[in-house]
């Protein structure tokens, strides 16, 4: 059932937990609340899950007001962080918690068949210590969704897993999702969890929703810093604006401010409402997105910056025209299995980072060797220059 | 068990009783053949004050007595060990009133700190916040004064005409009380209902600190995941948080039953001769009789009887299940 939060406000003191939030989790959806500690998101869960008061607003669920109800008479339940299974009763008694307490006789066919789908059959005697993470998790999952509930919300569920089975779990987690067809809300403040199981991702900051879409649109076009650096890595470059969207291009041109070389990127991917020429934004590209050519210096590179349609003479061999480049010097090159990461630093800003795909690596690419980077106009976004560039980064 | 270490006379011993695990960290393999063999006897060492005093203090007046328990003769005569069983029938005999009554007073006292205590460490627990530890050295606090004192200060508060009878009295309580035989003669005082009352208060804080101890390491997401799962505030109670905190009230009821069954303060301070419990009448037998059989005997009867109830009440309670 569709959850619609409206105005919703959360103060601890004089502590602004959430600010007013307004947020409607579609009927069915995986929803994520993704975001760093403290930035409200647990606190939005809470609210929604009733053990937590809120200070304004409402909450719907579908055409319900259940902002004042109390927890047990909600029809949502919530997998909690530390999975919170009573230790005095065993596997199928903490599943059939829930449904005794509403009174239901006969729990064993129900308690089996959810034992069955978080496939820990032959656990049902067992008590919770007795589990290992993993299995405890999926107790925690199984004894919430016995009651068919209309939203299940998940606290950070896989935060206490271990790197493999948070990626086995993330995929059971979508497939029981996907065979129940129940609205997750899911908080973690693991960007990656968030992308691979949710089918929109609000990413909250500092008590307030920063970007909410669907993850591939927040990871390809971030409206803001907080969300280019949280989610994944970002490469930011400020520029000054030389020429806006015309009626014959839709094309937005800037400078660099560090070397004044041109870039280009279409004009739906900049952040800033109406910008002027002259006005100062930040570039964004993601390092992978970035391909490197090698130049033998500096000089046959920097030619190329020209107005406009770039000189096809100074364009060094095996850089496709009309791409946005820059050029620079590489200071660090690590190998990461898939992939090789560089650090470069380039006079337009001090240092970008670069993915290169493991598959026919130019072997000349190594610290102190000369760069042109090249990017598709349409992997680059703009963002606001007021904010500050380093917000999210520190957060991961 | 919960470990609350209530001030008790044991106190040294039970210090002992659980030695630094005897483990072997990696850093004694560099270490010389002479400094792993020195480690590995290390427990023992630490072993021996609390072995000595216990084989001073417990085993060796354990096997006199039992000794005792078996002696006939007189104080004149000088008494011998002749076998003499009969002194524990005997004694079951004579004081058997004196057994059931310690027992009854004990049970009804124990009842009451547990009706009296549960609600107390339950809000010193999970909703004091910061008055919590005022709160925790407010029943603490008696300890500061001496046993006899305080139980002596009872006797003060329930004589006659005092307020407290004044009061049951024109309440029609004392009706009530005195038709449940506990007062008698528009009295409180010398009669059961003082000296249950006296135990009640006296063993208390032994009530109240186990009891906060195992509430006050509930997991609060416990109670939260039930409310969620449709248990309405007092169903948590029911099904998450009592059965949480069973360690606690097998602890607490444990150190206020025994103790309370072999009391005989507040029946001799706040009784009359028909309230005496066992432990009066052993006081009685050693220190004016100075029939020493016959008080061994009873006190081993009083041992045995209770090391029987308490392994029956462990087994029904069942606590080893818990966490």
């Amino acid at each position: 059932m569709t959850i619609t939060l409206s105005g919703i406000t959360k103060t601890f003191g004089d502590f602004t937990a959430v600010h007013p939030l307004d947020l409607t989790v579609p009927e069915g959806s995986f929803f994520a609340l993704l975001g760093a500690s403290g930035c409200g998101k647990t606190t939005t869960l809470r609210m929604i899950a009733g053990l937590e008061e809120p200070t304004s607003g409402t909450i719907l669920l579908g055409d319900d007001d259940i902002t004042h109800l109390p927890p047990h008479k909600r029809p949502v339940n919530t997998v909690f962080q530390n999975y919170a299974l009573f230790p005095h009763l065993d596997v199928s008694e903490n599943i059939a918690f829930g449904l005794r307490r509403r009174g239901v006789k006969s729990v064993s066919k129900q308690v089996a068949e959810m034992l069955d789908l978080v496939q820990l059959g032959d656990m049902a005697r067992r008590k919770p210590r007795q589990l290992s993470g993993g299995q405890q998790q999926r107790v925690a999952l199984a004894r919430a969704l016995i009651n068919r509930p209309q939203v299940l919300l998940l606290d950070e569920p896989l935060g206490a897993l271990d790197l493999k089975l948070r990626r086995q779990m993330q995929l059971e987690l979508k497939r029981i999702q996907t065979e129940v067809g129940i609205t997750f809300v899911h908080v973690t403040h693991d960007q990656e969890e968030a992308m691979t199981m949710a089918d929109s991702v609000a990413v909250m900051y500092g008590g307030r929703v920063e970007q909410l879409g669907p993850p591939a649109e927040l990871y390809e076009n971030p409206r803001s810093t907080f969300v280019a650096n949280f989610l994944g890595t970002s490469n930011l470059i400020e520029a000054q604006v030389v020429s806006g969207a015309t009626a014959e291009s839709d094309e937005l041109r800037l400078r660099t401010v560090g070397d004044d070389t041109a870039l280009r990127l279409p004009a739906a991917r900049c952040a800033v409402e109406g910008v002027e020429e002259g006005a100062k934004v930040l570039v964004g590209v993601r390092p992978e997105k970035i391909s490197l050519t090698h130049t033998d210096g500096p000089d046959t590179a920097s030619e190329s910056v020209a107005e406009g349609a770039p000189a096809p003479a100074g364009v060094p061999a095996g850089v496709p025209e009309g791409h946005n480049r820059l050029t620079g010097r590489i200071t660090d090159a690590s190998y990461l299995g898939v992939s090789w990461q560089y650090l470069i630093e380039t006079p337009a800003c001090s240092e970008l980072t670069v993915y290169e795909q493991n598959v026919a690596r130019d072997s000349r690419l190594t610290p102190g060797a000369h760069v042109v980077l090249h990017w598709r106009p349409e992997h680059t976004f703009a963002l606001d220059a007021a904010q500050d560039a380093a917000a999210g980064e520190e957060a991961i | 068990m919960t470990a609350v270490a209530p001030p008790s006379p044991s106190g040294p011993a039970s210090a002992g009783a659980a030695p630094p695990a005897g483990k072997d960290p990696d850093g004694a393999v560099a270490e010389a053949g002479a400094g792993r063999a020195r480690r590995g006897l290390t427990p023992y060492w630490l072993l021996l004050p609390a072995g000595l005093w216990l084989a001073v203090f417990f085993v060796a007046p354990l096997f006199y007595q039992a000794s005792t328990s078996v002696q006939s003769g007189s104080l004149e005569e000088g008494f011998r060990v002749t076998w003499q069983f009969s002194n524990y029938t005997d004694a079951l005999g004579t004081y058997g009133e004196h057994f059931v009554r310690s027992f009854c007073y004990a049970a009804v006292a124990t009842a009451l700190c547990l009706f009296i205590g549960y609600p107390l460490a339950y809000m010193i627990a999970l909703r004091a916040g910061r008055w919590r530890n005022l709160v925790l050295v407010m029943v603490i606090a008696p300890f500061f004064t001496s046993f006899l004192i305080r139980t002596l200060a009872w006797k003060t508060i329930l004589s006659d005409g005092g307020p407290v009878v004044g009061a049951l009295s024109s309440l029609h309580i004392l009706d009530v009380t005195h038709w449940l035989g506990l007062t008698a003669d528009d009295r409180v005082l010398a009669t059961p209902l003082a000296v249950v009352c006296g135990l009640t208060y006296n063993f208390l804080p032994f009530m109240i600190l186990p009891l906060y101890s195992s509430l006050e390491r509930i997991d609060t997401s416990l109670l939260e995941a039930a409310r969620d799962l449709y248990a309405k505030p007092s169903t948590t109670f029911r099904k998450v948080t009592f059965p949480l905190s069973l360690p606690g009230v097998v602890a607490g009821t444990l150190l206020t039953f025994i103790p309370a069954s072999g009391d005989y303060i507040n029946a001799q301070l706040l009784g009359s001769p028909s309230e005496q419990m066992v432990g009066n009448a052993i006081q009685k037998q050693f220190l004016n009789v100075l029939d020493y059989p016959t008080a061994a005997a009873m006190s081993f009867i009083l041992m045995a009887l209770i090391l029987l109830m308490v392994s029956v009440y462990m087994r029904k309670a069942g606590t080893e299940e818990l966490v």
